[in-house]
């Protein structure tokens, strides 16, 4: 079924009443989990959607930046990464290979990474859609900011015109189109790992290292750059969660702060363990 | 090629695979119905070669659309005999030719009760009847 672009920009806001019969949505838990290091966090991933398939959880929606790391789909082109081993290490930046779609990223502090464990069954397998919904999340966090995003058809991820940010008419009417957030999803019997990457404040020199998804003719930009204003992923990610239930289509009352939590596993997956510990954003 | 399309020769697994016997071989590619759900094919990996042995449900690669990369499902277990070659190079021929040109791999059974359990064409008919949304 094709995805009409506009149908999310018409849904009705949420705190207006919903059409009798129509179904509601599901729960999510969202938390911010601060900085961390990118393979803790993607063996968190596996053991949380372990535990969404078995049912011991809700949906869960992770939210966090890294320690610097360059990312390697399954087949990246290495040529894409332009620094060798000793000058990334050098630099304290990992490289990892992992099992998310696309060729090479980076991830790094002032990034907002989301990473939704979501059970796509029954009603949403269309990973079309699911995808336009990643991009959704990040144009309307752009909007908060008066960034104005879209999507390019057969450029996955999110687009601003660097001329003129406070607009978007579509790819064709963009002046310099740079990119804004990145989207890689691993799906695996329509249980969701990987997500998003939306540059708040990143150090944009870091793309430099990388031929970002193998795009050469376009470049890279963050809400900082584009509207000269201090932000932290924290903010961001504190605020987010009605632009995550909007563009996701989930039921999520707040964004829980466990950037303090060391053991996340044991916070997430036994959630009644620590009630009460996570403190509300919002 | 439409979603709805199913093959009357082949059997056909809830991962959307199908499957399909020639001789005491078993041919596996996936469904219309999943092409349509994962858009453009920008990459196929298969993580198997000839005579690596799988089983059911578990992954022989993956697939990858729209920057997702989704799981390939074994649709029964055995002993692989040939992998599709073709589909490293060019991906785009699941979304061409799903049921020929992108088959993926073939198999020598080790339970001929499994093939039978898979469904029939007009059970997995059924099946996409229900999943359309």
């Amino acid at each position: 079924m094709p995805t009409d672009p506009l149908r999310d920009l018409l849904q009705p806001a949420r705190d207006q009443v919903a059409p009798l019969g129509a179904p509601k949505p599901r729960r999510a838990r969202a938390v911010w989990i601060g900085r961390r290091r990118y393979a803790p966090i993607h063996d968190l991933q596996k053991q949380l959607v372990e535990a969404r398939a078995q049912g011991r959880i809700d949906d869960t929606i992770l939210l966090l930046e890294h320690d610097p790391v360059i990312t390697l789909g399954p087949r990246a082109n290495p040529e894409n990464v332009l620094l060798d081993a000793g000058a990334l290490n050098e630099r304290d930046i990992d490289l990892v290979a992992t099992g998310r779609g696309g060729d090479v990223t980076y991830h790094g502090p002032g990034q907002l990474v989301c990473y939704p464990l979501l059970d796509l069954r029954p009603d949403r397998c269309d990973v079309r859609r699911y995808v336009r919904s990643l991009a959704e999340v990040m144009i309307l966090l752009a909007r908060e900011h008066h960034v104005e995003g879209g999507v390019v058809d057969g450029m996955i991820g999110v687009w601003v015109d660097r001329a003129a940010p406070e607009e978007w008419g579509g790819a064709e009417w963009a002046r310099e189109i740079a990119k804004l957030g990145a989207i890689g999803v691993r799906l695996s019997r329509w249980l969701t790992m990987h997500g998003f990457a939306l540059n708040i404040a990143v150090d944009l020199e870091a793309f430099e290292m990388i031929v970002p998804c193998g795009i050469r003719d376009h470049g890279v930009t963050s809400l900082h750059q584009l509207t000269g204003r201090k932000l932290t992923v924290a903010e961001v990610a504190l605020a987010s969660a009605p632009q995550l239930a909007r563009g996701l289509d989930l039921d999520v009352a707040r964004v829980e702060d466990l950037s303090a939590v060391a053991d996340l596993a044991g916070a997430l997956i036994a959630p009644e363990a620590v009630a009460g510990e996570g403190r509300s954003a919002r | 090629m439409a979603s709805d399309d199913v093959r009357t020769d082949r059997r056909y697994s809830k991962d959307h695979e199908w499957t399909k016997q020639e001789n005491d071989h078993v041919v596996v590619g996936i469904t219309a119905f999943a092409v349509d759900q994962l858009g453009d094919i920008t990459l196929v990996n298969l993580d198997v070669k000839p005579g690596d042995t799988i089983t059911a449900g578990t992954a022989f690669g993956t697939i990858e659309s729209v920057k997702t990369l989704s799981d390939l499902f074994a649709p029964v277990s055995g002993k692989v005999t040939r992998v599709n070659g073709d589909l490293e190079s060019r991906p785009e021929l699941v979304n061409e030719d799903c049921y020929g040109a992108a088959w993926m791999i073939e198999v020598a059974p080790s339970d001929p009760g499994e093939l039978g359990a898979l469904m029939d064409p007009a059970a997995y008919a059924e099946l996409l009847k229900t999943a359309a949304h």
